[in-house]
């Protein structure tokens, strides 16, 4: 199958550290395929997805994506990715809808200098609306409850139609009910527009079903890769990770 | 006499409209992409060239340009190329540019050349002249085209420009001509409102609109509105009081700011915004 992500001995620093965030990182990463990314804080899983769509530039190594430098078509190449960052809080007096915000995701991939539609809009709203919030598109973004404004970011990451998505903590705001359902929903997403999906998460107990691959990660490194069966109950070896003790 | 009175108080009033509307659509860019530091420190490099404008009695305009299109090479590819914290470029450019103003000012010849430094320190009402006017149509004109062309990515810039960035809009250039146009607009505004001033009418309009609105489009359509109300009520006190132009303008856009937090419909509960 097609390699879609392919980094090959990257290492990332962040300015003013000595110390890499991460380090002589290899990983392949084929179409459709859906990957976790665990691992404890400060494991370099934000740095690693970060640098997998060029917002941060490696100090050493080559990542390609679509077969492409990252870090020459790093624009063209974002427009075709779904990014949803950790912990992403608008302030409450921010002048910005809900709607702005899923309709601000589709702008590199509208192209410059070229307008928004009515399709884009119905085509936010449609995506609102698989996740709940469509009554919300309206409301101040910055007023609406930290789930809330999750979901806005996964509807904005959604809402582009992308080729690939990097969730960063996705859900880690959500209430119990949207904890079970929204994973399902991304899953279903991943499987009828065959999407490459990337979902970092430090919680183990997080990790949903008939996931390809978990990818481990500590100190900046890949420490292990897992795939095959019973994906899942194989992290139980890093019973130091956040919640293992609770997988099944 | 009156006729000249007058002409000078037309070109006056129509410099005021249009440097109020100019300064305050680019305050909101400033404010929203909280990039206000660079907008003090690009106003003081205007004025600092100014002065060097004076101080050589060549066209102070054209000085002010430069030296404000040079301290945003400075602030923009600059910094980012020598990995400058904006924090430190704009915390040294700042103090030189006030240190530069001061020296030219003290090195002008003192015959004939009063006004012209007082206009660059606190504006003045007799210093527009029939070839400013055309530069800030032509620059109202230019800089309302190239918003309306780049909207939506500038738009989401002042939303997030890390996220703007992550969705494939290509940020970089963007942020420079908004930091270039600023320049601009200080500049063609200098002998209004005054270099030591002009970032009240920067800043201070789009600080009270985004007091009212929870919709950044409605925001970029209420600044304007108050900050040609702010120098058209700045210019009717600096005439009824004899008193510079730029101090009332800084005085009634600061007064309209602290009303507008006191009655601003986000600190009542269940206010409604505009």
């Amino acid at each position: 199958m097609h390699e879609i992500i392919k980094l090959e001995n990257v290492s990332t620093t962040y300015e003013g550290e000595k110390r890499p965030a991460i380090k002589n990182i290899n990983l392949s990463i084929k179409k459709n395929e859906f990957v976790y990314i665990v691992g404890p804080n400060a494991a370099g899983k934000t740095t690693l997805l970060e640098t997998i769509n060029g917002l941060l530039t490696p100090i050493q190594g080559k990542v390609q994506v679509f077969g492409q430098d990252v870090r020459k078509d790093g624009a063209k190449i974002r427009s075709e990715i779904g990014y949803v960052p950790q912990d992403f809080m608008v302030d409450q007096n921010e002048p910005y809808t809900a709607l702005d915000v899923v309709l601000m995701g589709m702008y590199g991939k509208i192209g410059i200098l070229k307008r928004v539609e009515d399709k884009h809009k119905a085509k936010a709203l449609e995506v609102m609306e698989l996740l709940g919030i469509k009554e919300l598109a309206n409301r101040p973004v910055g007023k609406l409850s930290g789930g809330q404004q999750q979901k806005v970011m996964i509807a904005r990451a959604l809402a582009k139609e992308p080729k690939i998505l990097l969730l960063d903590e996705p859900f880690s705001n959500l209430d119990v009910e949207s904890k079970e359902k929204i994973p399902k929903l991304i899953y279903q997403l991943h499987e009828e527009r065959e999407l490459t999906t990337l979902v970092v998460t430090h919680d183990a107990n997080q990790i949903i079903q008939n996931v390809n691959r978990i990818v481990i990660m500590n100190e900046g490194k890949i420490i292990a890769e897992k795939t095959g069966k019973k994906l899942i109950s194989s992290l139980k070896e890093f019973w130091w990770l956040p919640h293992t003790e609770a997988v099944e | 006499m009156i006729w000249f009175e007058s002409l000078i108080l037309q070109r006056t009033l129509i410099g005021s409209i249009l440097a109020g509307l100019l300064m305050s659509i680019i305050g909101v860019f400033v404010v929203k992409m909280k990039i206000s530091a660079i907008g003090y420190c690009m106003s003081h490099g205007a004025f600092a060239g100014a002065a060097l404008g004076v101080a050589l009695a060549i066209n102070p305009l054209l000085t002010a340009f430069l030296f404000a299109s040079f301290t945003a090479f400075l602030i923009g590819p600059f910094a980012e190329k020598a990995k400058l914290h904006i924090d430190i470029i704009t915390g040294i450019l700042f103090p030189l540019n006030m240190a530069l103003a001061f020296i030219f000012i003290a090195l002008s010849p003192e015959i004939g050349l009063k006004a012209d430094v007082g206009s660059i320190l606190w504006g003045s009402v007799l210093a527009m002249t029939n070839s400013d006017i055309v530069y800030l149509v032509s620059l109202c004109s230019v800089t309302i085209a190239l918003i309306f062309l780049f909207w939506k990515e500038l738009f989401a810039i002042m939303f997030n420009r890390k996220m703007a960035e992550a969705d494939g809009i290509n940020t970089k250039p963007l942020v420079y001509f908004i930091v270039f146009l600023t320049g601009v607009v200080i500049t063609l505004s200098l002998k209004l409102v005054g270099g030591l001033l002009i970032f009240a009418l920067l800043f201070n309009p789009a600080s009270t609109a985004l007091q009212f609105s929870y919709s950044i489009r409605k925001t970029m359509v209420l600044a304007p509105v108050i900050g040609i109300a702010s120098c058209l009520s700045g210019l009717f006190f600096s005439l009824i009081f004899d008193l510079p132009i730029g101090s009332c303008i800084a005085l009634v856009s600061t007064l309209v700011f602290a009303f507008s937090v006191i009655v601003s419909p986000k600190r009542r509960k269940g206010g409604r915004e505009l």
